[in-house]
């Protein structure tokens, strides 16, 4: 199975800290990819460099055979995402927030309608943005992340703020997104049960370094040989990082 | 450049309404200052348009610059707000293009005021003097001049208000420029340089003082200047973020 991303020991240093340190990931096309991590493992700002938000200090990464920063422009053409919390312009309605991202990426009108009514906001279409739910924004968000039906979507934790029928709906729509849009997704979520119900394979961070990498059952072989608890993602996740944390020193 | 996609994002901001406001605002001082004052006006030995412009400008380049402050501290602040930027900055459009088309869209709206100011200049002159022989090729020189001396101010203020998050510290500077140019001696050429005072040098006066190629000749530079600065720091921006 080719990887349509591919890091070559990518690096990410501030001035006080290293955010990712020497990253190899392989997110292999079509698959549900689960990035995993407790607050300030280097989620975020891996997704951020892919996005061409933030520059590598080191290393390199390539995107459907697109090298960054050469193809810059044809990378962000190729990729749909919804990074932290929603992006959008408050004072246009959920429909023509949508049209100001289909006139960049220059797609028919029709998009529009369909982005909305994938994530359930078409009966919204004309209310303000800001005056939309947390929940309303986070779809939005996502709207405008599926508008075009990309190649690559890199969601950083899409069901954030969402009830949980909303999530539960949410789950179900990227669960189908590689079927019906022939798509790969990088999903990032700190709700570990999610990601058991929503990832083919997952990537473990920690402190920037990537601990695990595979799919979930090599995960469970993997804990299994380690000696870490199986029962469940959140019992071997958490094992993984405060075993890490122990040989770095303690550091939590 | 997107001119029309960033027109559609001033949508429900208030731009709009604020510049036609703003010119029906500036308009009308010409306008009452005449009608209140004739006599007095009109008992004075030089051309109309003249004492027009000697009783109204320094107040009509005031309020312009003024509305330059504001249109473009409302332009960054939708982009900030919702963090809509963040959104942009992960499409395939080039940053210095968005600014290129927002330096655009603000000029064009001082345009409109300035045309205006024009025409209400134009009604006081026709109904309370008399109209010269080259009398709209010189009011169009006049109030063109004053477009091309804003073009620095524009991009400058453009830029502060691309940097700054909070729309507050970009009025706040804006604001403080605007109150540089009221305390700075007017008889200096070179401080008549600084981007803010320029919109308020008049063409008369330059004519009579031989120095409007020296206020176009710094209209340009500092447009110049300005842009590859503005270039710069898009690139740094990227660079370092």
């Amino acid at each position: 199975m080719t990887n349509m991303i591919e890091t070559h020991h990518l690096t990410k240093q501030y001035s006080d800290f290293t955010a990712v340190s020497d990253l190899n990931l392989h997110i292999k096309k079509g698959r549900i990819h689960g990035f995993l991590g407790p607050n300030g493992a280097g989620k975020s700002t891996t997704m951020k460099m892919f996005l061409g938000l933030t520059k590598p200090t080191d290393g390199s990464f390539e995107i459907n055979g697109k090298m960054f920063p050469k193809d810059r422009q044809q990378i962000l053409r190729e990729i749909g995402s919804l990074i932290e919390s929603p992006a959008f312009y408050g004072n246009l309605t959920g429909e023509e927030n949508l049209e100001i991202i289909r006139k960049i990426l220059n797609l028919p009108k029709r998009f529009v309608k369909d982005a909305l009514e994938t994530v359930g906001l078409y009966e919204y279409r004309n209310r303000l943005a800001k005056k939309y739910s947390l929940g309303m924004k986070q779809r939005l968000g996502l709207a405008g992340a599926l508008i075009g039906k990309p190649p690559i979507l890199i969601l950083d934790e899409p069901t954030n703020g969402l009830d949980p029928a909303g999530i539960h709906e949410i789950r179900t729509l990227i669960r189908s997104l590689p079927q019906t849009y022939d798509c790969t997704i990088l999903v990032s979520s700190h709700l570990l049960s999610e990601m058991e119900l929503l990832a083919d394979d997952v990537s473990i961070l920690n402190h920037g370094r990537l601990l695990f990498e595979g799919t979930l059952s090599e995960l469970k072989q993997y804990a299994v040989h380690a000696g870490y608890p199986v029962e469940n993602l959140e019992e071997t996740f958490l094992s993984i990082i405060e075993e890490d944390n122990l040989k770095r020193g303690g550091k939590r | 450049m997107n001119v029309s996609l960033e027109m559609k994002k001033l949508k429900r901001t208030g731009f709009y309404p604020a510049f036609l406001f703003g010119a029906v605002l500036a308009a009308a001082i010409p306008i009452l200052q005449t009608a209140f004052r004739a006599e007095y006006f009109t008992n004075q030995l030089l051309p109309g348009l003249e004492i027009l412009l000697g009783a109204n400008w320094q107040m009509l380049a005031m309020l312009n610059v003024f509305f330059l402050v504001i249109g473009a501290c409302m332009m960054y602040h939708i982009e900030f707000a919702d963090r809509a930027i963040q959104k942009m900055e992960s499409l395939p459009l080039s940053a210095g293009r968005v600014f290129a088309a927002k330096c655009f869209i603000l000029l064009g709206a001082l345009l409109f005021v300035i045309l205006i100011e024009a025409v209400s200049i134009a009604f006081c002159t026709i109904h309370w003097f008399s109209a010269g022989q080259n009398f709209v090729q010189e009011l169009f020189q006049i109030f063109g001049f004053e477009w091309i001396l804003m073009v620095p101010a524009v991009i400058l203020m453009m830029m502060v208000a691309s940097l700054c998050r909070n729309m507050w510290i970009s009025l706040g500077i804006g604001v403080i420029c605007i109150f540089t140019v009221t305390i700075l001696p007017h008889e200096n050429l070179i401080l008549s340089f600084f981007p803010f005072s320029l919109p308020f040098q008049s063409l008369p006066d330059a004519h009579d003082s031989l120095h409007v190629s020296s206020y176009l000749a710094a209209s340009c530079t500092e447009t110049a200047l300005f842009g590859i600065l503005e270039a710069l720091i898009i690139r740094v921006r990227r660079n370092c973020a």
